[in-house]
């Protein structure tokens, strides 16, 4: 009865199973065998004849020896640790001034998500202009200081990054603010009216009340937000296109320009794939110490 | 320990005043009870003394020490929240030192004291068990013992036994009466279970609509209502209350209740009080203190219903507009629809003057 039972349920859901073997694992595989080869659409055969272009291991060594891409990752990772932080701290103090009533809130809840809703490639196009040196930000800081300012900020490879950071920072906040702001509102009120009337001041209640009770979403909106920085991708390469030279180029703009420019498509695809790997068993493991905690 | 006065207390929100000009004097080490139904304002009231609410007018004194401006973090109050508001993040233990930790007191002071209390409340087995979980009356001695443990001048308890069901409420209040005698702190206690106050508390302050109506020993606020609310409110069921014209009989002055004939006649005082008040007024009698008469005698009223629950039998009476119910030991095999012919026992009867409400009290 019971086997009967599991075998229907394995053809009711075979319709399913073939379409996710088809999204997902298929180009898996695909890749797999691409990064195994030499091809690329230059050859001028199909990918499915790449196995004459045969070399094994040979991309996957390359990669190891390859500068460029390493360079990528470490700017990757320095956007990472310097944005989550910036944005996860913005988005605390904000969500922790909107649970008090003020004057405008309404309003200024809305100015505020508004960066979250704009199309990533108009953001970078507004941080272009923003950024120019002949630009607003430029002359904000001119005004400030008193005497003129011209700030290469987008051609200097000193600044330009942190200029793509900033663009970040400004859209990906409210999310962060978004989030956090839900955590606190299911922090109990009465939890904390009862550590205020045992003498904890609001610094103590923030500590051991509200955080260890948003544990869980301060979890999920960083691993939204490292996920996504990690892609950083829109916004960057329109405000510097990965330059100058290679000062703002990340791993996506890195992977985009050798996949476009020098179709080596068999070591992107060792790239790509090699990151998936590593990416998947670190988010496997925060989410085993997250549920462990 | 400490006294608390109110003073001319009143609070609005908004257009609306949850507290009208309250005053109340809590002795040193008293219990006191505040009783009302939803919305009388116990619970602002409760919430003005700890300092959650701010008064719109009036005073908050701890011993003679005005409260206005004083944080509820610094004035030396205990709170039991309705739903405990256990930190169910931390252990037993660490909800049990969380206000000593706050405080910053020394580690061995803090075990010390946590161990003593945990003892005291018999915790000390749970003390590393994760608050979340437990069961409820672990749950209210850990509320208790948190606050406890601070030593609190005054202990405020927001309906701590409302999420409890009937039959554990019973075991709880005997718990909880105790542990105030082992505290012996001054303790507020807001309710709307009028048996929780009538066993617990050495007063009573009975409210409505934001209006303090009566203080009082449970005994006296039961035996002497001050006015028609006290008196419907305070019984399970609550006092009888028939309007009726002052009539001289032979036997003295009584009153006519129309279709449900003559009451007997009234004591000496509640005739100089009846004579004072020259109104209508209202007569009210316990339905416990009851007595069956022979036919033509005191009162004659038809028996709508019989409810039989175990030891005693209630008699729900009516006529016209008229109810009444009679409370009996024994039922004697009444039936719906008899006539029950019943006088209420001279010492029982209490008069309101019908227009205000207010109780005459003989002079």
């Amino acid at each position: 009865m019971k086997d009967d039972g599991a075998k229907l349920g394995f053809r009711l859901t075979l319709p399913a199973q073939v379409l996710v073997l088809f999204i997902s694992v298929f180009p898996l595989l695909m890749q797999l065998y691409i990064s195994l080869t030499d091809w690329s659409p230059l050859a001028g055969t199909s990918w499915t004849q790449a196995w004459a272009m045969w070399n094994t291991f040979a991309n996957y060594i390359d990669l190891i020896y390859d500068h460029r891409l390493w360079s990528a990752l470490g700017r990757t990772a320095l956007v990472i640790g310097v944005c989550v932080p910036v944005e996860f701290l913005l988005g605390l103090g904000l969500a922790t001034l909107f649970m008090d009533d003020f004057p405008g809130k309404r309003a200024a809840y809305s100015i505020l998500i508004m960066p979250m809703m704009v199309v990533p490639a108009v953001a970078g196009y507004m941080f272009f202009m923003l950024f120019q040196s002949g630009g607003p930000i430029n002359d904000i800081l001119s005004n400030l200081i008193g005497h003129p300012i011209t700030v290469a900020w987008l051609s200097d490879p000193n600044l330009a990054l942190l200029a793509v950071m900033v663009a970040d920072i400004w859209q990906w906040t409210p999310l962060m603010f978004l989030i956090l702001l839900a955590g606190l509102a299911g922090v109990p009120e009465d939890q904390i009216r009862a550590a205020t009337l045992l003498g904890a001041g609001p610094v103590q209640r923030f500590v051991t009340i509200v955080l260890p009770r948003m544990k869980t979403i301060i979890g999920i909106a960083l691993a939204i937000r490292v996920i996504e920085c990690f892609k950083i991708f829109d916004t960057l390469f329109i405000m510097t296109g990965g330059g100058p030279g290679v000062a703002t180029e990340t791993i996506s703009v890195y992977i985009y320009k050798i996949a476009t420019q020098d179709l080596i498509w068999g070591y992107v695809a060792a790239i790509a794939l090699a990151i998936l790997i590593v990416l998947s068993i670190a988010c496997v493991w925060a989410l085993k110490r997250m549920a462990r905690t | 320990m400490s006294t608390i006065h109110l003073q001319q207390l009143v609070k609005r929100f908004g257009p609306f005043t949850a507290l009208k000009t309250m005053d109340l004097t809590i002795a040193d080490g008293e219990f006191v009870a505040l009783l009302g139904p939803s919305g009388c304002g116990k619970s602002t009231t409760m919430n003005m003394i700890a300092g959650m609410e701010r008064p719109s007018e009036g005073r908050i004194l701890f011993d003679g020490r005005d409260m206005a401006g004083v944080p509820m973090g610094r004035r030396g109050v205990g709170f039991v929240f309705q739903n405990y508001a256990i930190f169910t993040h931390l252990t037993v233990g660490q909800n049990l030192a969380y206000g000593l930790r706050a405080t910053r007191r020394p580690v061995d002071e803090v075990n010390r004291r946590v161990s003593a209390m945990a003892d005291l409340l018999q915790l000390t087995t749970m003390l590393d068990r994760p608050s979340a979980g437990l069961s409820v009356n672990i749950l209210q001695r850990v509320a208790i013992g948190r606050s406890a443990v601070m030593e609190p001048s005054i202990f405020l308890l927001d309906e701590p036994l409302s999420n409890v069901d009937a039959a554990f409420r019973t075991v709880m209040r005997t718990e909880l009466k105790a542990l105030q005698r082992q505290f012996r702190q001054t303790m507020v206690y807001v309710t709307h279970d009028q048996l929780e106050a009538m066993t617990m508390a050495d007063r009573i302050a009975v409210m409505d609509h934001g209006v303090l109506q009566q203080v009082g020993t449970p005994l006296e606020i039961y035996n002497d209502p001050d006015n028609l609310f006290v008196a419907r409110f305070i019984g399970s069921p609550g006092m009888n209350l028939l309007q009726g014209q002052p009539v001289e009989t032979a036997t003295g002055l009584a009153l006519d209740l129309g279709p449900l004939g003559q009451t007997p006649p009234l004591s000496a005082p509640q005739v100089a009080a009846l004579r004072q008040a020259k109104a209508d007024v209202v007569y009210g009698f316990r339905p416990e203190l009851v007595a069956l008469v022979p036919e033509g005698q005191g009162m004659a009223m038809p028996i709508t219903f019989v409810e039989r629950i175990g030891a005693r039998t209630i008699l729900h009476l009516g006529q016209g507009s008229a109810s009444a119910k009679v409370v009996l030991e024994n039922d004697a095999g009444l039936q719906t629809g008899q006539i029950l012919h019943f006088a209420p026992l001279a010492h029982a009867v209490r008069l309101f003057e019908a227009a205000s409400g207010i109780a005459l009290k003989g002079a």
